[in-house]
């Protein structure tokens, strides 16, 4: 009887939620909100892949950036420079950067640990040169303007409330699909590639082959992400695809809990509001609370303050559970 | 190119290349009595600058001191990253300590942004600002003090490590940690010391470039990926080979600007850098991967 | 008649100038439980190693139900029917009981990313299969009670029978138990040797490094005795027992 009534209490909370997801774009609501929320949606839709990446599979990655960039600029060139059709456009770019993070994956995922750091680093900071320096293609240093928008028929999404739906429809797309992987097979072989690669491998896991798949999905993921920046802001520059950018992701993975998929919200929603909203006024301040922010966490809670959260909240409700069946 | 060009490459490559030798050398010893790999190394180049600016320009403090003045306090901030951020997490995965030494990274990189601002900054020269001619190459006497002191620190450092207690102590728990703990070396005590070597090394090479390349709060981003590169061509474990890689990388940047190959603009010659590190990284991937789970 | 399900031929791994396995040639009956001993350091472990592909062997090849292994990589050989257990242990710490088990199905199991992602009806009754075949295997080891704990959380016994049942969950017909006595106290070696002799009436083969004699002894039907990398001997265990090479072989250990 108990336990029809909780499975119940799950819907009901998915339901509010989704009911306030809907609501906030509204000026009677929280519209005020509603850029912040299109940040948020487009920085979770990134930081889920990492969390597949990282969390799950153990593979460090200093660089998503580099895939949340290829996606905006391919995005941004195709649909700007050579008027391909923006959806069309989106659709090339994730083919294009998955395709490049399969080639760079193979070799890239032989290393281990602070060496896969190293040339993640790198990599992202070789786009990032990249980005500024092809000139002819991406606008250089300055960048590019005058991105078309993303439209279906007539309907042009040329607001943000009507672009805070697109982007939430992604990643709530995003986030249902990885946590459904997350809860199959092969979720499974990732988190045993993360428990012991040889025992892994000694029960038929392909290790190379998934470290790669892995690393292409997030690379998908980060495309998506970027293209659906870029017809959002309508400019592109290679500012935000820097090494702070590769390091930001990171600090909404540790936040969210590197093994938590719904926590990736969590962790991009307190970057983001952080970065956007309360450290605004205190240049490089953010900076500092970043790293003051990773440090703490890795000591005191490495998996993450959203699952150290639910750890309390989980505890208290034990408690007063208790306190009620004594009375 | 001519002779004399190709020589004033050479030197400015040998110049830049010692910076990232120092940088090598520190993620070296760290590496080495650690396992760890440092990613705030580069900062500690950052602070060398800044400090040795801050100290002998806006403070007064006549040069010398205030160059001393600046490597102990980035070796102090080295010791303090320890005891505070390393010692604690030591146990972690390596996800875990990665994360936290970037997140010290960008902890030192955003102070250094809020104290100094986003603008480049430069200390004195250390003996004035006119190059003496060579050979048909003018070297800039600050890029003699880079080359001479990063000649001189290595030596230092080698004499350290052979022939003094603490040194050897230091060898025997990059040979082998639980043997060193085992006959009574007390290892965190040696941990402590590499990072405060390190970041020392670090600072030289801030206070000793500074003055020649300008330093501004995010050149660590860089300095630490090239200091990377060379010590990972000695494999984080030969210092030489570290000095050695960083002196190569830093020709080989300056020769590929100079002959002007294809679109090597300054901002490619950082490209090359990455990409010497990717493939060094991966053609060794085999033997440091059996490493890294060994 | 008997099939080997393992052979050998002038099978030899060389560590650079160190010599692990000198060419040895070993036939592995099928339906068996083949022991393999010998002092420290006659390459015991290695030969495992070499078996399930993690070294590739520098000279001889081995044949697996009469076929070639070549250089296939350890995945291929564990969907081949080649399990395994590890010295030390490796348990996926971050799973329960029961998933470790149910990881262990992979190489049974098809659908991927896709059948996952969009929640495919073949995804779903695979995961039915995968789930009740893993309880199969957690109950004939005697976890039963533990399936919802996290896997580092048993005691020492009790992770290295998880880890047989992992194992036994790719359906192999070939076992490599490595040291599975290992830290074990009395009553869980006899529950070892039980458990042993319940896979072999599975039908699979199974091949065991053991140091701890009694035990070998107690379940071997043939034991093949290994020294510097070299086949000394071969027998049952009474055969075994009484051979002088295989005697001083060990005498000379106890002597260093």
């Amino acid at each position: 009887m108990l336990a029809m009534v909780k499975g119940k209490w799950v819907y009901l909370v998915i339901a509010a939620l989704l009911a306030f997801l809907i609501l906030i774009p509204f000026d009677w609501f929280l519209g005020h909100y509603t850029t912040l929320m299109i940040f948020i949606g487009i920085s979770t839709m990134v930081t889920v892949g990492l969390c597949l990446l990282m969390g799950y599979t153990g593979q460090v990655s200093l660089g998503q950036a580099a895939f949340y960039g290829l996606g905006a600029y391919f995005s941004a060139v195709l649909s700007k420079t050579y008027s391909v059709n923006p959806w069309l456009a989106m659709l090339i770019a994730a083919i294009a950067t998955g395709a490049f993070a399969y080639v760079i994956g193979y070799p890239i995922l032989r290393l281990r640990g602070n060496y896969l750091a190293m040339a993640t680093l790198g990599l992202g900071l070789i786009m990032w040169i990249l980005f500024g320096q092809l000139s002819q293609f991406t606008g250089g240093p300055d960048g590019m303007a005058g991105i078309p928008y993303l439209s279906i028929g007539g309907f042009v999404f040329d607001t943000s409330f009507k672009r805070y739906f697109l982007v939430w429809f992604f990643c709530l797309a995003i986030l249902f699909i990885s946590q459904n992987i997350v809860r199959s097979r092969s979720g499974r072989a990732l988190r045993a590639i993360h428990g012991s690669e040889a025992a892994a491998e000694s029960i038929g896991i392909n290790v190379a082959r998934f470290k790669v798949k892995i690393f292409v999905l997030s690379a998908v993921y980060a495309s998506l992400a970027g293209s659906l920046f870029v017809h959002h802001l309508r400019f592109v520059s290679p500012q935000s695809f820097d090494f702070l950018a590769s390091v930001k992701f990171v600090v909404m993975a540790v936040i969210g809990g590197l093994a938590s998929i719904w926590g990736a919200i969590f962790g991009a929603g307190t970057t983001r509001m952080l970065s956007d909203e309360l450290l605004l006024g205190f240049g490089e301040w953010d900076v500092v609370v970043y790293g003051a922010i990773l440090v703490i966490v890795m000591i005191f809670m490495p998996e993450g303050l959203f699952v150290k959260l639910k750890e309390l909240i989980g505890r208290w409700r034990l408690r007063y559970a208790e306190r009620g069946s004594e009375t | 190119m001519s002779a004399d060009q190709f020589l004033q490459y050479l030197v400015s490559g040998l110049t830049q290349g010692s910076i990232y030798a120092l940088v090598g050398l520190g993620f070296t010893i760290i590496y080495a009595v650690t396992r760890i790999i440092n990613f705030a190394q580069g900062e500690f180049v950052m602070l060398g600058g800044m400090l040795s600016f801050t100290l002998a320009c806006s403070a007064g403090i006549p040069l010398a001191p205030a160059l001393l003045l600046s490597v102990l306090i980035a070796a102090a901030i080295g010791a303090i990253m320890y005891l505070l951020a390393i010692r604690t997490a030591r146990k972690a995965s390596v996800i875990s300590l990665i994360i936290t030494t970037i997140g010290v990274a960008i902890f030192i990189r955003g102070i250094a942004g809020v104290l100094w601002g986003v603008d480049y900054v430069r200390p004195p020269f250390f003996t004035g600002d006119e190059s003496i001619s060579f050979l048909g190459a003018y070297i800039h006497p600050q890029a003699l003090w880079i080359i001479g002191t990063t000649l001189v620190v290595t030596i230092l450092l080698h004499l350290f490590l052979t022939h003094t207690m603490v040194g050897k102590a230091l060898k025997a728990c990059a040979i082998n940690p639980r043997a060193s703990g085992l006959v009574g070396i007390n290892t965190r005590a040696m941990s402590l010391i590499a990072f405060a070597i390190a970041a020392a090394l670090g600072g030289i090479g801030g206070v000793v470039m500074a003055p020649l390349t300008l330093t501004s709060y995010n050149v660590g981003v860089m300095l630490g990926l090239k200091g990377f590169v060379a010590a990972s061509i000695g494999g984080f474990k030969s210092p030489v080979a570290a000095v050695i890689g960083g002196l190569m990388l830093g020709i080989v940047e300056s020769l590929a600007v100079g002959l002007d190959w294809g679109p090597f603009t300054s901002a490619y010659k950082d490209v090359i850098a990455l990409v010497v590190l990717l493939l060094i990284l991966v053609i060794r991937s085999g033997r440091l991967a059996a490493e890294e789970a060994g | 008649m008997s099939e080997s399900i393992l052979e050998t031929k002038g099978l030899s791994k060389a560590f650079g100038g160190l010599v692990a396995l000198d060419k040895l040639n070993l036939a592995i009956e099928k339906g068996t439980i083949t022991a393999i001993i010998g002092p420290n350091g006659a390459g015991k472990t290695t030969l495992f190693n070499v078996i399930t592909g993690v070294y590739p062997a520098s000279d001889g090849e081995i044949l697996f139900e009469g076929t070639p292994l070549k250089d296939a990589a350890p995945h291929k050989r564990a969907a081949l029917g080649i399990a395994r257990t590890f010295q030390n242990v490796l348990l996926f710490g971050n799973m329960t009981v029961l998933e470790n088990i149910m990881t262990g199905q992979h190489p049974r199991s098809h659908y991927g990313f896709l059948g996952a992602a969009l929640r495919l009806p073949r995804a779903h009754r695979e995961e039915e299969t995968i789930s009740l075949n893993a309880m199969k295997y957690l109950n004939m080891v005697g976890l039963g009670t533990f399936a919802g704990q996290n896997a580092m959380s048993l005691p020492l016994g009790q992770q290295k029978l998880l880890a047989i049942a992992r194992a036994l969950a790719t359906e192999p017909r070939l076992i490599l138990l490595d040291e599975p006595g290992a830290g074990l106290n009395t009553l869980e070696k006899r529950e070892l040797s039980d458990l042993i002799h319940r896979i072999r009436e599975t039908g699979i083969s199974v091949m065991l490094v053991e140091h701890d004699m009694p035990l070998v002894m107690g379940i071997a039907e043939w034991i093949i005795v290994l020294d510097s990398g070299q086949k000394i001997a071969e027998g049952t265990a009474a055969q075994v027992q009484k051979d002088q090479r295989v005697i001083s072989a060990y005498l000379g250990e106890e002597e260093d």
